[in-house]
């Protein structure tokens, strides 16, 4: 090895390693183990390497023993960094297992004092071409099992009855190996034999880690090509490059000040709150074993810490992707009346992520709330998108929503993002924004975490109650009846009225602080109910045959029926169930509002409880058949033009809601 | 009815025949176990301060013993396995070849990979010359490994090799190896799961004879600190047993 590959290779290694990083352990998989041999390899050098001296036992003397602080002393010599740089290197070197720890072997870590050490035998060093096998696992367990008579650690135990479980079939061959590798073993002499012992102890510390042992080898799943290897030039690896360098030419491309320009903003916004690069309020857990920094800023925290609250003002994308931030947002809309939007685009994030089994249904399902004529929820894109979004609803695909879910997006980000920050909801939420204090742990603490480390809840219980949450806040969400404001005088701002089926009492939620339930506006059903239209008369008459009807078909909203504002709205209902009344404009968006609200509100994915609802959806079959131009009018002259219509066709039976990909005479089973 | 005799003393002989080259595989895989342990330790060796020309012929002559058995007992199983001939006690019978064939297939996939690692770690530590022993690691084994040897000596392989196999070198025993792991794969469809562990969880443990020194936990715990100034400097948690 000649000396000018090793100080080349030395700047190469002080480079890898810079001034702040901190003990990381998982780096530099593939490429740190060559070179670490590279320094071990120096590292034994009986003239310039470290000093070594014996380790004596009681009953003998094993030479080659080092002790950690001549290990850091010599590493920040020769590698011409500080100690505690040193120490760190050093630390990377026992954590992947080419030195191990001859005291305190669970642990580790080089400690910078008379700690002795050894190196390990090549054959047990970490390299990317041997794989870790559980048969070797299993033999060592079963001879350490033969050697301590039972007397395993817990996790040793249950690793051994695992492996025993799935190797049943090779187990004999494992025990007949181990019995042998055992005898073998004693055939060395005694000192040789604890050296060896020692060895193998050691191997197994750093692949199969004791719980509480910080483990180098999680490097994750194996890739499938090995990025070191030299690749073969066949005519696919050439097809390949030419395909890159194609897609590179048709790139746009920004000039350079800018994409820098870009990059410094970037960073100069984001430093602050990089764990890697700025201190992480309280502690960084892994650092520190303490998980208050978690627990703080999970997705359904009360108070947001400030740091994150300031993460919101960055972008709207932050806003959106934070959890607390989105259920934030959401109650800024709710007071603004214009929720409706954020439920679309959760609506459609959801059809661009979810099953594909239940994605026709989602669609319908957004459609029927947000897009159709009359839907409860209605958006406001324009004319040109709404266009393209029913020509794709007739073929729907998961990408089908996406110039809608755009232009909803753009909408909020220019417009409701901005008063959202200037808004007293936010402002709120920054006063009572926590900063929690700093962690100043010192060593005995540390090792305390670290022994008191306890696996987080299991992502499965996560999920389920993330689901609960939802389904509760689909069930207590508003419905926009935009359209029942055609009672009234047509206002220019539709969304601004926006009813609140259920009375306040009936939310449960606790995480989500949702507002009184004050009434900005009075319901626009009980406007609605006073200036009785033509229809409205005629309908009152036939309450009575389709009382029970309504009563059957809306399903237990049995708090609902206690409001005022569900009394009105029952009776809103039952006209328009009864067939002979005239199916009014009026009829398919309270239906459809009915429908919708008993159903569950787009966002849930999968829930089961969807079927039943949907059926109920369905017995509200009404025909719509209103000329695409129409637009929301009085109700008083539509209704005359929908009556004449609708008389002179055949009325008996229920017709449905037609969706655009939907056929006229598709039964959907409840006939 | 003389027919029924002959086939009844056929069949008895077959059993037998059947019988005696079960147990002569069993042996085999024994022989094998032990061979390929002892060779383990050699390997664990390279490239340490142990490392030295006698351990690598060492390996070689461990290596050429394990061959042998290895091929003989591929043929072996080989023809237990895949004659057509019905077993005469049904079923049951052909428990036994198969757990010896799953055994056996575990064994040499441990013993290539060793032999793989045997490969690599001569490529990096090679002993051609004087001064290659400078880069080997110093481990604190010492030992020359003579004890293994004799240990391998004593191994004996239960059928004579009339047909003398020259051993091959590392390259090509592991590429030999390989074949004959493929080549029995694709021959016998052996169910692996099929196969059960004779004896229970953990029953190892009762084995053993006891060494009256076995406890080296204690040994390698227990140390007199060379340097008595620095006594108090081993943090508390070390030195227990």
């Amino acid at each position: 090895m000649q000396a000018a590959s090793l100080n080349l290779l030395s700047k190469h290694l002080v480079g890898m390693v810079t001034p702040t990083s901190r003990p990381l352990l998982l780096l530099h998989i593939f490429i740190f183990p060559f070179q670490a041999e590279m320094i071990l390899l120096e590292m034994q050098d009986p003239n310039t390497g470290v000093r070594s001296q014996p380790q004596r036992l009681v009953i003998t003397t094993i030479p080659h023993a080092i002790t950690g602080e001549d290990i850091v002393t010599w590493l920040a010599d020769r590698l011409q960094i500080d100690v505690q740089e040193a120490r760190s290197f050093g630390s990377m070197l026992v954590a992947l297992g080419y030195i191990y720890p001859l005291q305190d072997h669970k642990r580790l870590v080089i400690k910078p004092d008379t700690s002795l050490y050894r190196f390990q035998t090549p054959y047990f060093w970490p390299t990317q071409q041997w794989p870790v096998e559980d048969t070797d696992y299993a033999i060592y367990l079963a001879k350490r099992n033969i050697r301590k008579k039972g007397l395993l650690e817990l996790y040793e135990q249950e690793q051994y009855n695992r492996l025993h479980k799935w190797m049943n079939h090779k187990w004999d061959f494992i025990v007949m190996q181990a019995k042998e590798q055992y005898r073998a073993a004693k055939e060395r002499k005694k000192p040789d034999r604890v050296v060896f012992d020692c060895q193998e102890r050691a191997y197994w510390v750093v692949h199969r880690p004791p719980p509480g042992t910080v483990s180098a080898m999680d490097y994750g799943l194996d890739r499938r090509t090995d990025p070191n290897a030299d690749e073969t030039q066949t005519s696919d690896y050439y097809e390949r490059i030419m395909i890159f360098t194609q897609q590179a030419i048709m790139r746009p491309r920004v000039k350079s000040s800018v994409s820098i320009g870009a990059l410094v903003k970037h960073c100069a916004t984001y430093i602050g709150h990089d764990p890697f690069l700025s201190a992480c309020l309280p502690s960084n857990p892994w650092l520190t074993d303490d998980t208050t920094y978690w627990n703080l800023n999970m997705s359904n925290v009360e108070t947001p810490t400030k740091m994150r609250v300031e993460r919101w003002t960055f972008s709207f994308k932050e806003l959106l992707s934070d959890p607390r931030g989105r259920d934030d947002f959401r109650l800024f809309l709710k007071k603004e009346f214009s929720g409706e939007n954020l439920a679309f685009w959760e609506g459609c994030e959801d059809l661009k992520w979810g099953t594909a089994a239940t994605m026709k249904e989602k669609a319908e399902q957004i459609y029927k709330t947000f897009l159709a004529r009359g839907a409860p929820r209605w958006i406001n894109i324009d004319g040109k998108t709404m266009e393209v979004t029913m020509k794709g609803l007739k073929h729907p695909h998961r990408y089908v929503l996406d110039a809608a879910q755009t232009h909803i997006y753009m909408l909020m980000k220019k417009d409701s993002y901005g008063r959202y920050l200037k808004s007293p909801v936010f402002k709120d939420t920054v006063k009572k924004a926590i900063r929690p204090e700093e962690h100043k742990f010192n060593d005995a603490q540390l090792e305390q975490n670290a022994r008191n480390r306890r696996p987080s809840l299991s992502p499965i219980i996560l999920r389920q109650q993330e689901q609960e949450l939802r389904a509760k806040m689909a069930a207590n969400a508003p419905v926009d009846i935009t359209q029942l404001c055609r009672f009234t005088t047509p206002v220019p701002h539709f969304s601004v009225y926006s009813g609140i089926i259920d009375p306040p009492s009936s939310n449960t939620s606790p995480s989500l602080p949702f507002l009184p339930h004050t009434p900005i506006c009075p319901s626009p059903i009980s406007v609605a109910l006073d200036s009785t239209s033509a229809s409205e008369r005629r309908l009152e008459a036939s309450e009575g045959e389709g009382e029970q009807n309504t009563e059957a078909r809306v399903p237990d909203r049995g708090n609902v029926s206690k409001s005022r504002v569900a009394l009105s709205l029952r009776r809103l209902l039952k006209r328009g169930c009864s067939p002979s009344a005239m199916f009014a404009s009026l009829s398919p968006k309270c239906h459809t509002a009915a429908a919708t609200s008993s159903r569950i509100q787009p966002i849930t994915p999968d829930e089961p409880s969807q079927a039943p609802p949907r059926r109920t959806g369905n017995f509200f079959q009404i025909k719509v058949d209103i000329p695409p131009e129409c637009r929301i009018y009085p109700i008083e002259s539509e209704d005359e033009e929908e009556e004449n219509r609708l008389a002179s066709e055949e009325v008996v039976g229920t017709e449905e809601i037609i969706c655009p990909w939907e056929s006229l005479t598709q039964q959907n089973g409840t006939g | 009815m003389s027919d029924d005799i002959m086939s009844r003393w056929r069949r008895s002989v077959e059993e037998v025949t059947a019988r005696r080259q079960l147990a002569e595989c069993e042996r085999a895989q024994n022989a094998l176990s032990r061979v390929t342990s002892c060779f383990q330790q050699l390997v664990m060796s390279l490239g340490s301060s142990a490392d030295s020309s006698f351990l690598r012929e060492e390996m070689v002559e461990t290596r050429a013993l394990a061959h042998r058995i290895c091929t003989g007992l591929s043929r072996r199983l080989l023809s237990l396995l895949s004659d057509s001939n019905p077993a005469p006690s049904g079923v049951a019978d052909k428990q036994e070849p198969e757990r010896l064939w799953v055994l056996f297939l575990s064994a040499v996939e441990n013993f290539l990979s060793d032999l793989r690692k045997a490969n690599d770690l001569i490529g990096q530590f090679p002993l051609t010359q004087r001064s290659n022993r400078h880069s080997l690691v110093n481990t604190g084994c010492m030992d020359g490994m003579v004890g293994m040897a004799a240990r391998v000596a004593l191994v004996q392989v239960p059928w004579l090799t009339l047909e003398e196999v020259p051993s091959p070198d590392l390259a090509n025993h592991i590429a030999v190896l390989e074949a004959m792991l493929s080549e029995m794969q694709l021959r016998v469809p052996v169910a692996f799961w099929s196969v059960e562990a004779t004896q229970p969880a953990w029953a190892e443990a009762l084995g053993e004879p006891d060494d009256p020194d076995t406890n080296l936990e204690n040994l390698m715990q227990a140390e007199v600190t060379f340097n008595s100034t620095n006594v108090s400097a081993c943090c508390g948690l070390s030195c227990v047993g």
